[in-house]
């Protein structure tokens, strides 16, 4: 979990006539809008930093124009990025070749798009063989690893049907296949159950929580919807105006959001599961009583309110390796659900 | 048509009244005090001169092998002939029983075995028509130009697809292609190659080609971003996103250009007889010019056959449908309704009984077949259909030669010409006029020739003076667009003058207008009928996709047999070509009207006919006038041809100056249509995207 996978450093991305004049003479407090009025140039992606470690799920969220799209394009350089560096494996992204960014896209991260993306023109297991086809893999071979995805993502019996013939749930599966079928290490995913109903939404996103268990792909996911971003993330980039805002985890976004845009999209999160014992603890106060009852240190409000609430006493919290941590009483438990802000530690 | 005009004081001075008020001026002074003549003389360029200068040079340069003919146009020229002659040999070599058989299955494969029997039956017409060599000619020339047609126009629409300044470049000379009558393109031709099949491939080449590139860019262009971006994102090269994405998922439309190129094509290659192109429309020019309609009429048809299954054939192929499972449809003779009757289930049985063992029969043999070919795909239908239908023609090829069945049996013959001349005699005598009364075909043309085409020709020749008729032309032209198409027109009108045509010139546009006169008549009540009855839509639409598949040249057939020579059969030729798009146009703009307004208008209790007047009308009016002006084209594209039949006018120079092998004349004759063409394009278009813009309809 320790090893950078993917890092953005001071990613720029501006749209217009001369985009590096801008990034040299723009003033951090300027407003995106205000340089669109004065100078033309729509800045999508700006000054962007952080890390996406191996093996996790790094959702990027904002509202549309917030430059999240943008950004998940400039890390495989569907768009060219203005300024920065997007340092992929330990190679910058930025600076290379035609021929290496080929083999990056080949191999190394592929793409699961909002509206699917998928060729109307060819069958679904000819969609999901396609990114083996563009390797260079034999037909057969590529057609039989092809039917393996296709009974891994659900879709068996669908194999020689055309896209616009399944639902949509149904083609995203198979956009999900077609990007898992090269068996990249990273994966993209550009609000793809976006255009889905709720109830498909929900599905899918289970199948990928079930998937990534088994896969353990480091995975950007850009979405628009926070509890989605909240459901998958292991950790949360929230933009705004192409800029990131916040990050953290669900739990620290929840209980620490660090303005009120952020406030704002945190109020309507059921906060009993969001928030775990990690967050509402406090350090044991009587080292001599280490006795009691005792839970596990993400452990949700939504489990803890039945255990706290009989009793006056404190509960211990304990981290993996049974050491105890911390500590929570009824109070704690009722001031985090109080949704106050401020924590008081 | 209120929405385009100015709420200004009455008495404002615009350009276009000024003009309008020196044109009644100039028209007092013409008719009361001194006649301004006609178009002076002395004006003519004589451009006729160093063309024929021109053409005597390039006769000698050929002669003497003149280094651009030598390197050019003579390799040119023999290859062209080389690979024509290959495939017409190729089709004559084969049995007819091969030709029939091989596209019976390819429609049976693409399309259904409807298609299947059509195809065939229409190829077998040509046969019983006794015009089966003449057919393959004229074929054998269609796939030289539509091969070659193809090689160029596809890679220059891919281009033009992935360069926005290809596509600038290419956009207004595919427009102007597009605006020239078809046989304009057979005059330079002529000049560069003479007379005989080369030239004609080379005109049909250049005139057929614009749609192939046009849809082949647009459809490439029209590819999803979102697929583009997916290709690009699993590493594709731009080569293989145009390979395996781009090109596969424009299919649809470049066959529909395809299509499209093909026709244009046929089109062309009938009228190519006037070069020496042969073939069926060689058939067709002869019988004409000696009035044996009979023969001619059976050309003709056999001309029809071959379009309906170009035409079929090649729509099939762009509808790709993309399903997993081809639904099984029965094979219906009768329409759906009788169904229930005893008699049609009769019938009806076995066919389907038929139907279905064959469909059966062909799995059983092609999954034979599949089997003995090594991968297991999913293309494995369509490889092992064609590996069966290759061996099959094979076999029927040594059946064929073995019982010499190689030419079309002569005494399979339906010799319809006999038979037809007698009707056309009866028809002459008896239709001519029906006992005392007015109708008849005699006095319909009387009455076209006396209350319409001389009224309107004395109008243009003597009434109003050659500089009247440019002024109002020019005025037309600024109230449509702006003063520099006012300024076009008029140049373009005087250019007509100096080329010594003006009088031909307001022959053709007198009859012209007639044409379009009736075309606009006749076409937008069928259009409004159309538009409110969906029976009457169903019943006129394949006969309009019919009248718009025939090639220009057939419909002097007909015309000639109920109103014999002269500028009425011309007429009522380019109106039964012309009329589609008024009756398809002005029923797509009426069923366009914004439900809401026809409902405001039946709410406010106003009658069926007050709607239709009030609020259908003019609404659709921005429709009804690109119709009109994709009539006014086709009935200018009608001029030359026209004039075969002896239609005075520019057509008629420009068919007489080419037999008297007048090169110069027959250029200069070419160009004043062109010039008229343009003109009344962009006047009409100008003023159609007026209406639309007012009417707030893009």
């Amino acid at each position: 979990m320790n090893k950078p996978k993917i890092s953005f450093r001071n990613v720029w991305k501006v749209f217009g006539p001369t985009p590096e004049h801008i990034i040299e003479t723009v003033k951090p407090e300027t407003a995106v809008s205000d340089i669109l009025a004065k100078t033309g140039h729509v800045v999508a992606v700006r000054d962007v930093s952080f890390d996406v470690y191996e093996g996790e799920v790094f959702c990027v969220m904002g509202l549309s124009g917030s430059g999240k799209s943008t950004l998940v394009r400039c890390l495989s350089r569907l768009i060219e990025p203005t300024a920065g560096k997007i340092i992929v494996n330990g190679d910058n992204v930025v600076e290379m070749s035609e021929e290496e960014l080929r083999d990056l896209r080949r191999h190394k991260m592929s793409m699961v798009f909002q509206r699917f993306g998928l060729f109307s023109h060819r069958r679904v297991i000819e969609n999901i063989a396609y990114g083996l086809e563009i390797q260079g893999v034999e037909r057969e071979e590529r057609i039989k690893h092809s039917y393996e995805i296709l009974e891994k993502v659900g879709l068996h019996g669908w194999d020689q049907h055309y896209p616009h013939e399944l639902s949509g749930g149904m083609q995203q599966r198979v956009g999900l296949a077609r990007a898992l079928a090269v068996d990249p290490e990273i994966l993209l995913c550009d609000e793809p159950f976006s255009a889905l109903d709720p109830l498909i939404r929900r599905d899918m996103q289970n199948e990928l929580l079930r998937l990534q268990r088994d896969l353990q792909k480091t995975m950007v996911f850009i979405t628009h919807d926070f509890l989605e971003a909240l459901k998958l993330g292991d950790r949360i980039a929230i933009m705004k105006d192409g800029e990131v805002v916040q990050i953290g985890t669900p739990e620290d976004i929840v209980a620490n959001p660090i303005n009120d845009y952020v406030h704002e999209f945190t109020k309507d999160v059921p906060r009993v599961k969001v928030l775990t014992a990690r967050t509402v603890m406090k350090p044991v106060t009587h080292k001599e009583e280490l006795i009691g009852r005792a839970v596990a240190i993400d452990t949700t409000l939504e489990k803890l309110i039945p255990l706290t609430a009989d009793t006056d006493d404190a509960i211990l919290v304990m981290d993996g390796e049974d050491n105890v941590i911390g500590e929570v009483n009824r109070k704690r438990v009722m001031m985090a659900l109080a949704t106050i802000q401020k924590k008081e530690v | 048509m209120a929405a385009t005009r100015q709420p200004s004081p009455a008495k404002q001075i615009t350009p276009v009244r000024i003009i309008l008020i020196a044109a009644l001026l100039l028209f007092l002074y013409h008719n009361l005090i001194h006649n301004l003549g006609v178009f002076p003389e002395e004006w003519n360029l004589g451009l006729r001169e160093p063309l024929d200068m021109f053409k005597k040079w390039v006769i000698v340069a050929n002669r003497d092998g003149h280094w651009m003919f030598a390197l050019f146009f003579q390799p040119l020229k023999g290859s062209i002939d080389f690979f024509m002659r290959r495939i017409e040999d190729f089709m004559y070599w084969l049995p007819w029983t091969v030709i029939i058989a091989f596209v019976f299955f390819l429609a049976n494969k693409i399309g259904d075995l409807k298609l299947a029997l059509l195809t065939a039956f229409s190829l077998l017409m040509m046969g019983l028509l006794g015009l089966w060599d003449e057919s393959m000619r004229t074929l054998a020339l269609m796939v030289t130009s539509v091969i070659i047609a193809l090689a160029i126009g596809l890679p220059l629409g891919v281009w033009a697809a992935h360069n926005d300044r290809v596509e600038t470049m290419l956009r207004p000379v595919l427009d102007a292609m597009q605006t020239m009558p078809a046989f304009v393109y057979l005059i330079p031709v002529v000049l560069f190659f003479g007379i005989a099949r080369v030239p004609s491939v080379i005109a049909t080449i250049i005139y057929a080609i614009p749609p192939v590139v046009r849809l082949t860019n647009l459809g490439i262009r029209r590819v999803s971003e979102e697929s583009i971006e997916a290709a690009r994102s699993f590493g594709s090269t731009p080569r293989q996103i145009m390979l395996k994405v781009q090109i596969p998922q424009a299919m649809p439309s470049i066959m529909t250009g395809v299509n499209q190129t093909i026709m244009m094509a046929l089109s062309i290659v009938v009228i190519a007889a006037l070069i020496g192109g042969g073939g069926l429309g060689d058939v067709v020019l002869k019988s004409l010019r000696r009035l044996q309609v009979g023969s001619a009429l059976e050309a003709g048809l056999a001309i029809v056959f071959m379009a309906v299954l170009l035409d079929r054939l090649s729509f099939a192929f762009s509808q790709i449908e993309h399903v997993s499972v081809k639904k099984h449809q029965g094979f219906r003779l009768l329409p759906r309704k009788w169904g229930g009757k005893s008699w049609a289930k009769a019938i009806e049985r076995p066919i389907t009984w038929v139907y279905a063992m064959s469909g059966r029969l062909e799995k059983k043999v092609v999954h034979l077949f599949s089997r003995l070919l090594p991968k297991q795909d999913e293309n494995i239908n369509s490889a092992g259909y064609f590996i069966t239908m290759a061996l099959g023609l094979l076999l029927l090829l040594g059946i064929s030669f073995a019982l010499s069945w190689v030419e079309f049996p002569e005494n399979w013959d339906l010799s319809l010409s006999k038979p037809v001349d007698t009707a056309v005699k009866w028809a002459q005598v008896n239709l001519y006029q029906i006992g005392d009364t007015f109708i008849g075909t005699g006095p319909f043309s009387d009455f076209v020739s006396l209350y319409m085409l001389r009224p309107l020709r004395l109008l243009l020749l003597e009434w109003l003076a050659w500089p009247i008729i440019i002024l109002l032309i020019s005025a037309l032209a600024w109230k449509a667009a702006n003063w520099k198409l006012a300024v076009y027109s008029a140049l373009s009108m005087l250019f007509i003058g100096w080329l010594g045509l003006w009088e031909a010139s307001m022959d053709t546009l007198s009859q012209v207008l007639v044409a379009v006169l009736i075309s606009v008549l006749i076409g937008v009540p069928l259009g409004v009928w159309s538009a409110r009855n969906d029976s009457a839509e169903q019943f006129l639409r394949p006969i309009l996709d019919f009248l718009q598949t025939i090639p220009t040249f057939v419909y002097l057939v007909p015309v000639i047999m109920l109103f014999n020579l002269g500028r009425v059969p011309g007429i009522m030729a380019s109106v039964m070509y012309a009329i589609a798009p008024t009756v398809r146009l002005t029923n797509l703009g009426i069923r366009q009207v914004d439900e809401a307004a026809v409902e405001a208008s039946v709410s406010f209790g106003a009658t069926t006919w007050q709607t239709l007047r009030n609020v259908q009308l003019p609404l659709s009016l921005p429709s009804i006038m690109m119709g009109v002006n994709q009539t006014i084209m086709m009935v200018l594209a009608m001029v030359i041809i026209a004039g075969l039949v002896g239609a005075a006018g520019l057509g008629f120079s420009v068919i007489d100056a080419m037999q008297n092998n007048k090169m110069g004349a027959s250029i200069e004759a070419g160009l004043a249509i062109v010039l008229m063409a343009i003109v009344l394009d962009r006047i009409t278009q100008s003023w159609a995207q007026k209406q639309a813009d007012a009417a707030n309809i893009t």
